[in-house]
């Protein structure tokens, strides 16, 4: 059994396979994972794998069972056992096993995190991150939803008459939109302009490490506004995989020994 | 009498020396203070603002609360403008600046004249300086030794050899000491273990405010053999003239020219990936976009704000960096 594991800012999302491929999907709240799941042992961290409803895994050498994990947890806590990838190895190897691509430039926007790979012949070949700021990723969407008293689902339904949205921070965007909303704005118009947003903050990145194709990965993959946008203005093909938040954790999955692919 | 003058980045250290003074690169002290964070909120109490170059602050508080330190030469062309308003802040406090610029365009004859200054504002003798210059070379020669084997062997960490070439802008005060610990250095390489990391990084832009950087490429499996800004300290140039010196050295000058070393490096060392570190509100950032598209192998660009430590998501980019060019 292979255990793939994405230690998420919001979520940590765990995939279980075999050789031949993927037997569960499982996903967890970050705090929750770490608290009721997880105890310190010296430098690392002991899973709980039965109270997460897991099968117990055989980790050791002689155990057959693997573990690998990724993501921003990566670097705090060493999961015990655990063979440790970085992020952007393990959203390629993800990408790769569930599109059948091997030319792509990868998009990843997660909670915290924009990410993007351009991959060649099935390898990482560059990539860039946003750095020192959260906006155009889940969380700034989550918060905007959350101002516009309205779901993510519907949210993303909107990509006419965008308001022009033009604060640089994720928390300043809010006071921003406030404004937008006492302006009068439609919320459709309010909304197109926040996902008009995320795109604005990406499109610098996906223009320097541009391919013909996008593969389209994190939990912000599910924003369908997002995805038609990139697709009219950059005039690229998107492809949604078809488990967009579970990429990481698929990739690990990859990583330690699932074969074939999704295709 | 107090000998110590301040120096904000590297300037020709040969015409303090001298003038029989001592000279304090006020970034060493900064950097390797027991709490440097403190002393960047000491200069946000005093009114600098947050978004600004922790390199400046930390000169600021450092020269404020060392007695000793009431003279510095402030590099007003060559560096950045924020010096401009750290002397002018300085000089509030009651500090005694003398200017240094560097010519823009390289140009030979305002370099001469600008030297001509710091010598006669010091009261230098011209004899002197010569004399000092030969003698500093004779120091930096064992510098440059380090460097060669940093990386025609496996022999020298990415950290020594940024140290032993970054403490070139005044070789800690005592030339003499420097050069002999030097020395031994160098002897003690021969039985020092190979450090086991294939790949090869030059770092370029100016020295990185988190020093855990190269420790932390090293348990990755990565090794930095050319430290571009940190070499330009030992002026490794083969000139007896002064003032060609300080024309050559590239650091103050134009992006273009420090291309032209890099490249040439990169080329000489075998180097796999560069790494390009940019302090945060620095204008040396809007420069990242010609580096990227003149230097000929990946580029990863690394911003730091505040000392120490390496934060979690540099962490995992410098990871996915150095896999990638496994």
């Amino acid at each position: 059994m292979f255990c793939g594991m994405d230690l998420g800012s919001r979520n940590v999302k765990i995939v279980l396979a075999e050789e031949s491929g993927i037997k569960g999907f499982y996903v967890y709240d970050t705090i929750d994972f770490y608290k009721k799941h997880g105890h310190k042992e010296e430098d690392s961290l002991i899973v709980d794998f039965k109270g997460l409803g897991l099968p117990e895994m055989e980790l050791d050498e002689t155990g057959g069972d693997k573990l690998v994990t990724t993501g921003y947890g990566r670097n705090t806590i060493r999961i015990k056992r655990g063979e440790e990838i970085p992020e952007i190895k393990a959203h390629a190897l993800g990408a790769g096993w569930q599109t059948g691509l091997t030319d792509f430039t990868l998009l990843d926007l997660g909670g915290q995190d924009s990410k993007v790979v351009l991959v060649r012949g099935g390898k990482v070949s560059d990539f860039q991150t946003n750095d020192k700021c959260a906006a155009g990723s889940g969380r700034y969407l989550e918060n905007m939803a959350a101002i516009l008293g309205i779901t993510l689902e519907e949210l993303s339904s909107y990509t006419q008459e965008p308001v022009d949205l033009s604060a640089t921070c994720a928390i300043f965007g809010e006071s921003e939109l406030v404004g937008k909303i006492i302006e009068g704005h439609p919320i459709g118009e309010l909304a197109a302009g926040v996902n008009y947003t995320i795109y604005k903050r990406v499109k610098p990145m996906l223009l320097q490490l541009a391919s013909p194709v996008i593969v389209f990965t994190g939990g912000v993959a599910e924003n369908k506004a997002l995805c038609k946008i990139l697709r009219e203005e950059l005039e690229v093909e998107v492809v949604i995989p078809k488990y967009p938040q579970f990429n990481g954790a698929i990739g690990c999955c990859v990583h330690g020994g699932m074969r074939g692919s999704l295709t | 009498m107090n000998r110590k003058i301040g120096i904000t980045t590297t300037i020709p250290v040969e015409v303090v020396y001298a003038a029989d003074l001592v000279p304090v690169d006020l970034n060493n002290i900064f950097i390797t203070h027991e709490n440097p964070h403190g002393l960047l909120e000491d200069a946000e109490l005093a009114g600098y603002p947050r978004n600004l170059c922790a390199w400046i602050k930390g000169i600021y508080t450092t020269v404020v609360k060392n007695d000793d330190i009431n003279k510095v030469i402030a590099v007003t062309q060559g560096d950045c403008s924020n010096t401009h308003a750290l002397m002018e802040t300085l000089q509030l406090e009651g500090v005694e600046i003398i200017p240094f610029a560097y010519p823009f365009d390289r140009d030979q004859d305002m370099l001469g004249l600008q030297i001509d200054k710091l010598t006669l504002a010091l009261g230098a003798d011209r004899e002197k300086v010569k004399e000092w210059k030969m003698k500093l070379d004779q120091v930096r020669e064992r510098v440059w030794r380090i460097d060669e084997l940093s990386w025609k062997t496996n022999k020298v960490s990415g950290f020594d050899n940024h140290l032993w070439q970054v403490c070139c802008s005044d070789f800690n005060g005592e030339p003499d000491k420097f050069s002999q610990e030097a020395e031994e250095f160098i002897a003690r390489l021969e039985k020092a273990p190979d450090i086991d990391a294939p790949v090869r990084l030059g770092y370029i832009g100016v020295p990185p405010i988190m020093t855990d950087l190269y420790q932390y490429l090293e348990s990755k499996g990565a090794r930095v053999v050319f430290n571009e800004v940190q070499r330009q300290f030992t002026m490794p140039f083969d000139t007896d003239n002064i003032v060609k010196q300080y024309s050559m050295y590239t650091y103050p000058y134009d992006i273009f020219w420090r291309l032209e070393d890099i490249s040439r490096e990169i080329e000489k060392r075998n180097i796999h990936g560069i790494i390009h570190y940019a302090q945060s509100f620095c204008y040396r950032q809007i420069q990242d976009l010609i580096i990227r598209r003149k230097v000929n192998v990946p580029v990863l660009t690394i911003e730091g704000d505040r000392p120490l430590h390496l934060d979690a998501r540099t962490k995992m980019r410098i990871d996915s960096f150095v896999e990638m060019l496994k």
